[in-house]
């Protein structure tokens, strides 16, 4: 009761100082904003092909801070994430007394957003955009007052411009060849990264500088960096051919149950919405299936993509720091030259693995804003003929698409475990963030 | 000018790295093309929006016995165009406009074949909305027939075609590909709509009501193929993985009288997901077995058999990609400078400079203005080196367009032994290139016939000998991008003068080696000699 006063007391403090109206809210048609959004920006991920898992993270952390601050701008509760991420300042203020509808507001941020974060997506999805905003533009201005739908519109605008131009700086706004440069050299070494795909635009390594990108939540790409791997050596007793004598064996001996893992946990680009869009898809499954508030939704989803940006960075400034070459490359070379990983080997050097760093600090966010224990059932991939897997707790998933990753063939123990853990650290930074006032 | 060394070529398009090298006594004759769209009367342009932006066939066929392949290119929202051939032998190419009853809108696809086995080559006409085969008349008339011969069009966006006749069929069988639902706006992503699968109806001269192929993954080229030599051919389907959910490449086991059933992994077939757009299909290495390239965008595939079957085995359908081996990944512009992935269509093999090895032609385009693509993107001539590696010229071929190209055909159209090019392009006119080649090798052409049902011989193969070597090519109706031909099998025989040629007809017979001299064309028959055709 003490609770409900102060957050009343609150409330009207903050429509005081800002001389604002109340805004008009319709719960319901703001969480179906957000959720149409986001469903079809899991698509476009999938459909657009500049959409390798880093730049993918980065448009998933631009979309949910575009998002949580459209929300955040019309409510008491909310803190602006504004001199927390770094770069970012504040969006500009709502219009004093002036009266907006918390849909519209929403909708036209996440149009004008996805709009410009896929504008190089084809012909398919800049229709699916076009007609998306479309339906819910005029869904969301349906018995409005024309001013209070215009104002709310050009508002929602404001704030994605203004998250739009914050973005153009950071160093990954720019894909060029799909990430691949034209120009590489490789480092020559018997450790050493080298392509492992047939296919030529792969024969130089996806997005070598991405590392260097300015970060969200944590201060740099390399704030949570690691230790070397285990050194390289053919000696039959050293650490690393343990190793790798370890994805050899597992591969020819793969149970069913390690076998759907790793189909599970693929998430390869093209074929489906990349490891970070796979913990994107996760919280929408959990919104729906519990009804989860709109300012908690916008809050997790920034936080979870801001977390898997910032991951993505940390752990491609690890891989291009230790170049380690993959399995595949190091098993023909010692055990069988005719071996083959059961996944596709990804165009870029081992160590960290990715997908284990990533979905360590998506377990850290979601640990944070959903609790320990907390059950869920993951049916990502149903549409695409892969059954859903359930799991106990955001680190039981974590920690399979970390191993599915050995099932797979394609990185060894090391980088799994390591990359978990640079995943805590670099999770922590984002769950440091403060979103209610 | 244009009949150059491949070292001088490669020296000209002078951007390190965009082509595969090539060793400097591996010396390739590169053929020269002369565009002849306008003097030709070539005006037809594939238009059209959301809907079209796959599709744009020719099809390549002579529907008045003079020998000349006449030609229909698809229109896409405008009318298909079909265009007599009045080029004289060896002469500037020579098209005349003229009505067929093949002047259908919503046309995406072309493919010929004699359907009732009468002598006229028909056509089926894929479609936005429902597809129709046309009966030919002679004289290059065409009437619908979907009535007479019980075809049910269907409404469906459709993308790709093969044709076979079963074993033991009066009557052909005929695979359709569709693409994505098209009422589907927000997310048309997973809606592949179902693949058709025409067979011959227990009424005489009918089909039966189409047989859905599930599943279905937004086909764009089908190919009816005997990939493992078992004499039954199967059906090879690329899909378009931008729109299908949990699909892949298909192999399908068509036999007559059984359901059909896809390959399975215990079979040996592999999952490959790509953004397959074309199927071409040669025996390139000579061992018995085929080579099938795959278009897609910003990488092609050129698949043969992982292992050879040995002690009489049956072939493992595991093919492995040899494309960056062989040259011919063609991934990106390699002239023109714009050095984003290419986008590839309609693909062929055929030997362009007659020296007895296979060449590759690629249809290039942007899929509409995907701005991470290539909007500058040039066709490629891949050419066959003797190392059976492949080496671009394109550009000093002379047919390097930066049009935005989807189908097209190799064909002779003046009946010199060269082939030209026709290529159909989106939004722009087609356009058409006579081999003008004076550096080219001996040739042979050759026609199969056979009385009774499938005239044309489809599926059968046909073989020459160039040395030691025997040159091996399956009969077909399909592959491609939304194009086919009906005609003249052509051969390139290098220095040969006199070779011997044979048929394995559709049911296994073999023909007799029969000797025949170089730079004709056959008309070939059952037990019956080698007719030469001389074309006025």
């Amino acid at each position: 009761m003490r609770k409900l006063l102060f957050s009343a007391v609150l409330a009207l403090m903050w429509f005081t100082a800002l001389g604002a109206a109340p805004a008009w809210a319709n719960a319901s048609q703001s969480d179906d904003v957000l959720r149409m959004w986001n469903q079809l920006v899991l698509k476009l991920v999938r459909h657009t092909p500049t959409y390798s898992p880093p730049v993918a993270s980065r448009s998933f952390a631009y979309l949910g801070v575009t998002a949580f601050e459209a929300v955040a701008s019309g409510s008491p509760d909310m803190r602006s994430l504004a001199g927390q991420l770094n770069g970012l300042t504040p969006v500009p203020q709502r219009e004093a007394g002036k009266t907006y509808d918390e849909a519209v507001v929403l909708q036209a941020a996440m149009a004008f957003a996805a709009q410009n974060f896929f504008e190089n997506t084809g012909p398919t999805g800049q229709r699916a955009l076009a007609s998306l905003e479309a339906k819910l533009r005029t869904e969301a201005a349906a018995g409005l007052p024309a001013e209070v739908a215009v104002r709310s519109e050009d508002y929602g605008h404001t704030v994605a411009k203004h998250i739009l131009a914050w973005s153009q700086d950071d160093g990954g706004a720019v894909i060029e060849n799909m990430g691949f440069p034209l120009q590489y050299e490789l480092t020559k070494g018997a450790a050493n990264w080298v392509p492992t795909s047939l296919v030529a635009q792969q024969q130089t390594p996806l997005l070598p500088n991405w590392g260097k990108n300015r970060t969200f939540a944590m201060p740099n790409g390399a704030t949570c960096d690691l230790p070397p791997p285990p050194a390289y050596s053919e000696d039959k007793a050293s650490v690393f051919y343990k190793e790798a004598l370890e994805v050899f064996e597992t591969r020819q001996n793969i149970s069913p149950e390690q076998r759907a893992i790793a189909r599970f946990w693929s998430d390869d680009p093209m074929l489906s919405p990349t490891p970070p869009g796979h913990w994107i898809a996760i919280a929408l499954q959990i919104f729906e299936r519990d009804n989860v508030a709109l300012d908690k939704s916008v809050d997790v989803l920034a936080r979870l993509g801001i977390a898997e940006a910032d991951s993505f960075i940390g752990c491609w400034n690890s891989k291009f720091q230790y170049d380690l070459l993959r399995p595949v490359t190091y098993i023909r070379r010692t055990m069988d030259p005719k071996w083959e990983s059961l996944l596709n080997t990804p165009p870029f050097p081992e160590y960290p693995s990715g997908h284990s760093t990533q979905s360590g600090a998506a377990a850290v966010v979601m640990t944070q804003m959903f609790g320990e224990n907390f059950a869920f059932k993951d049916a990502t991939h149903e549409r695409d003929g892969i059954k859903p897997r359930a799991f106990p707790s955001f680190w039981a998933a974590a920690e399979e698409a970390g191993i599915s990753r050995l099932y797979g063939g394609i990185h060894f123990r090391a980088a799994i475990e390591r990359g978990l853990e640079q995943g805590r650290c670099i999770g922590a930074f984002t769950n440091a963030l403060r979103t209610r006032r | 000018m244009r009949a150059m060394s491949l070292s001088l070529a490669l020296t000209a398009l002078g951007i390190a790295g965009l082509v595969q090298p090539v060793a400097a006594e591996n010396s390739i004759a590169v053929p020269s093309f002369v565009e002849e769209t306008a003097g030709a009367g070539i005006d037809s342009v594939y238009t059209g929006e959301w809907e079209y932006m796959v599709g744009g066939g020719a099809a390549t066929f002579d529907c008045n016995g003079d020998g000349f392949a006449d030609m229909l290119l698809a229109g896409g929202t405008s009318p298909a165009k079909f265009y007599r051939n009045t080029s004289s032998k060896g002469g500037a190419l020579q098209f005349e406009a003229e009505a067929s009853g093949l002047e259908l809108d919503t046309v995406t696809g072309v493919y010929p074949l004699d359907v009732d086995s009468d002598g006229n080559t028909d056509l089926v006409l894929l479609r936005v909305g429902e597809n129709v085969v046309m009966r030919g008349l002679g004289d290059c008339r065409f009437e619908r027939a979907n009535e007479a011969w019980g075809f049910d069009g269907g409404d469906a966006w459709s993308t790709a075609f093969a044709a076979t006749w079963e074993k033991g069929a009066e009557w052909p069988t005929l695979a359709i590909g569709n693409y994505i639902n098209r009422l589907e706006e927000t997310s048309p992503w997973g809606s592949c709509t179902d693949n058709w699968l025409h067979r011959p109806d227990a009424a005489p001269n009918k089909f039966a009501p189409p047989l859905a192929l599930k599943p279905s993954y937004c086909a764009l080229s089908m190919l009816f193929t005997d990939w493992n030599k078992s004499g039954t051919p199967s059906l090879r389907v690329s899909n378009d993985r931008e729109y299908y959910e949990g699909g892949q490449e298909q192999l399908w086991h068509v036999n007559a009288g059984q359901a059909p059933a896809l390959y399975t992994e215990k079979e040996g077939w592999k999952p490959l997901r790509i953004w397959g757009m074309g199927i071409a299909g040669y025996d390139l290495d000579a061992d018995g077995y085929q080579e099938y390239f795959l278009t897609s965008m910003a990488d092609n595939k050129l698949q043969t058999l992982a292992t050879l079957p040995t002690d009489g085995k049956p072939a493992e359908a595991t093919f492995k990609d040899v494309a960056y081996a062989k040259g011919v990944t063609a991934h990106r512009p390699y002239t023109g400078g714009d050095l984003r992935p290419s986008t590839a269509w309609h693909t062929q093999f055929e030997d362009v400079n007659n020296d007895g090895l296979v060449d590759l032609f690629i249809a290039k385009g942007n899929v509409a203005k995907m701005p991470d693509f290539a909007l500058k993107d040039p066709n490629n001539l891949l050419l066959q080196g003797a190392d059976g590696k492949f080496t671009e010229s394109g550009e000093a071929a002379g047919v390097a367009s930066m049009a935005i190209s989807r189908g097209g055909a190799l064909a002779d159209f003046n009946m010199d032994g060269l082939l030209d090019l026709v290529v159909v392009n989106r939004w722009e006119k087609a356009q058409l290139w006579r081999n003008t080649s004076t550096n080219a090798g001996s040739w042979i052409e050759v026609k199969l016939q056979q009385p009774g049902a499938n005239r044309d011989a489809i599926g059968a193969w046909l073989e020459v000998k160039r040395g030691e070597k025997v040159l091996r090519r399956e009969i077909f109706v399909g592959g491609g991008c939304a194009s086919g031909q009906n005609g003249w099998w052509h051969f390139g025989l290098g220095d040969t003068a006199k070779t011997e040629m044979r048929v394995i007809w559709p049911d296994g017979t073999a023909g007799d080696w029969q000797s025949v001299k170089s730079d004709n064309f056959y008309v070939l028959e059952p037990g019956k000699a080698a007719q030469v055709f001389a074309a006025k």
